[in-house]
């Protein structure tokens, strides 16, 4: 997926035994398989091979690493760890993305959360602060309503999952999108119901 | 066929050095030292003394130039600095100040 990205977009590559010391920066793509040493801002999108070394000060909009990254790395819109990035240094970008395979130490900050934005929901389950994130509870033992009327239930939700409760709840809040803020989800449980007798 | 490019927007302030063919399309200040060919192409702009094996420029160099095998100054191409290697070739077209040495003893 790294490779068609490349080939795609990026005019600027780093050769494999190139080094860069010093400053470097620029308004395009750029694709590091070498080594780049310093300081390094980018309007774009910055792809970090497998063979890349990054040892720098990384301004950019985007980052992909699946290679090596020595430094801080702040982007306008995401950084992504791929199964092969390695990296430690301090990370500042409303979206993060770390996959599994990816090492990395440091910090994280995505900013200012908003709200009932599925973005940050998204991305955060993968990063390292998971346990801070997760405020849905574990799904309540209750699939018996959904499967006592299944054919019922299969036509009018077809988003109903077998996860039970913060799907429903999810769907809830997009369906009506100047919502009030719903109540909390025990609450949540019980209106449930009659919500979905409303709509058959 | 070349590995690294460095492209027109991209600005590099430092030092690059490496083992494969280099073009620049962007800017780089500071110095480039490379094993293979350097090619400098017309939106180039170097401000940075050169050793390579190889160097051929379109664009505008300013620095010193030491290569161990050619020097092509292609037309339209604009360098000051000296320039020393066994083989350098000026196209009808470039221009060109400083000081030109193909002197060098292996050969």
């Amino acid at each position: 997926m790294a490779a068609k990205d490349l080939v795609a977009s990026g005019n600027t590559v780093i050769g494999p035994s190139i080094l860069i010391n010093g400053k470097l920066t620029g308004d395009e793509d750029l694709t590091v398989r070498g080594r780049v040493e310093g300081e390094l801002s980018l309007t774009k999108t910055l792809i970090v091979e497998p063979s890349g070394v990054v040892k720098a000060n990384v301004t950019v909009k985007n980052a992909v690493v699946s290679g090596v990254v020595v430094g801080n790395i702040q982007a306008s819109e995401s950084v992504e760890l791929t199964h092969e990035g390695r990296m430690v240094g301090d990370i500042r970008a409303p979206r993060v993305i770390i996959v599994d395979g990816a090492s990395f130490r440091g910090r994280v900050d995505m900013g200012e959360l908003p709200p009932g934005r599925s973005l940050p929901e998204r991305s955060t389950p993968r990063t390292q602060l998971r346990p801070t994130v997760r405020s849905l509870p574990p799904p309540p033992p209750r699939p018996a309503t959904a499967a006592a009327r299944p054919g019922g239930a299969s036509a009018t939700t077809p988003a109903r999952k077998p996860g039970g409760m913060p799907g429903i709840v999810r769907t809830e809040a997009r369906t009506p999108p100047p919502a009030p803020p719903t109540p909390p989800v025990v609450a949540a449980g019980a209106k449930k119901k009659v919500v979905l007798k409303k709509k058959k | 066929m070349a590995n690294t490019v460095i492209g027109s927007s991209i600005v590099i302030d430092g030092e690059i050095s490496g083992d494969e063919d280099l073009v620049i399309q962007g800017t780089v200040k500071g110095k480039i030292s490379l094993r293979e060919s350097l090619f400098v192409e017309g939106s180039g702009v170097v401000e940075a003394d050169i050793e390579t094996q190889n160097v051929e420029i379109a664009g505008r160099v300013t620095g010193n130039i030491q290569a161990s095998d050619k020097v092509e100054l292609k037309a339209d191409c604009r360098v000051v600095g000296d320039v020393k290697a066994p083989r350098i070739l000026i196209a009808d077209g470039a221009s060109f100040k400083g000081n030109v040495d193909m002197d060098v003893k292996e050969r």
